[in-house]
């Protein structure tokens, strides 16, 4: 069936991502990318650290990865939850309409916006 | 062959074969196509076997015993309008269209790129017309939204090279 091949194959590309996020440490790498945004204007943008964090969350580093991107470690099961109930938006509605609701997603936006304007103030 | 489809009380349809694997059904889906007197569970068709995930059937009053003028006529080419009554008064409301919300938490986490902010807002514009009952206006939020995860994977993936230069150039 065409959703286990895909689920197949985002499993295969999140242990490929994996591996390499354990093995290369992005903060001295030269292979990762460099944010754009950071590039461009000189501010960090809300995903910035996202790739050392990974690492150090790899590692079992919870306090390094909230060092280099606190966003990341609220998103992590956020996502988790709301791809959950997306996976199950027509057998569970309610589900994804409560994850959905809009004081939720209002508060997460709120959050991204203040984490990018504070850490940029504070150099987080 | 031309399918419509109704799946938990939403109606869609006609699509092909080729749209009805990419729908995500359930055996708990009705079905009808030209030919056919009116609608058959899902699992009435041989021809639809393994195109839908089993699932237990809930408790509901049966909706196939429906009246004859309620039937969908063989000759007319648009039976969503023609469909049973108790379609439209669903026991369940109808479930929200996605509101991309996932993607667009990714994108914004990940890909360093501000469409994901804006895919944001479409989810909460999504959300906030489906509470209204505005359902069309829901799906056409969820699917400029959608278009604006896409943008952000694009922009962030075609970003990555750009940064490389830049990180050169900055060291230099």
């Amino acid at each position: 069936m065409r959703r286990s091949l895909v689920i197949v194959l985002v499993l295969a590309a999140l242990l490929v991502f994996g591996v390499v996020y354990f093995a290369l440490d992005p903060s001295t790498s030269g292979l990762f990318p460099r944010c754009t945004f950071l590039s461009l204007t000189g501010y960090k943008c809300p995903g910035c650290g996202t790739q050392r964090a990974i690492h150090a969350l790899l590692h079992g580093d919870v306090a390094g990865a909230f060092r280099y991107n606190a966003l990341l470690l609220v998103a992590i099961p956020w996502i988790a939850l709301c791809l959950y109930a997306e996976s199950r938006r027509l057998r569970n509605p309610r589900l994804y309409a409560l994850l959905n609701a809009p004081l939720l997603i209002w508060l997460f936006l709120a959050m991204v916006l203040l984490w990018w304007l504070l850490r940029n103030i504070f150099d987080w | 062959m031309k399918y419509w489809i109704n799946h938990n009380g939403v109606q869609s349809g006609p699509v092909d074969l080729e749209g009805l694997k990419e729908m995500g059904l359930t055996s708990a889906a009705y079905v009808w196509h030209e030919g056919l007197s009116d609608w058959v569970k899902i699992t009435q068709l041989p021809e639809l076997q393994g195109l839908y995930e089993m699932v237990e059937q809930v408790a509901e009053p049966a909706v196939t015993g429906q009246p004859l003028e309620s039937q969908p006529a063989a000759t007319q080419p648009a039976p969503a309008q023609q469909a049973p009554i108790n379609y439209q008064q669903p026991e369940t409301p109808e479930p929200c269209p996605p509101t991309n919300l996932v993607w667009a938490i990714i994108t914004t986490v990940l890909c360093c790129i501000p469409p994901g902010i804006v895919a944001i807002f479409y989810a909460l514009k999504v959300s906030n017309k489906y509470r209204e009952g505005d359902i069309e206006g829901a799906k056409r939020a969820s699917e400029t939204g959608a278009w604006w995860c896409i943008a952000a994977i694009i922009l962030g993936i075609i970003s990555m090279p750009l940064g490389f230069i830049m990180m050169s150039a900055g060291a230099s």
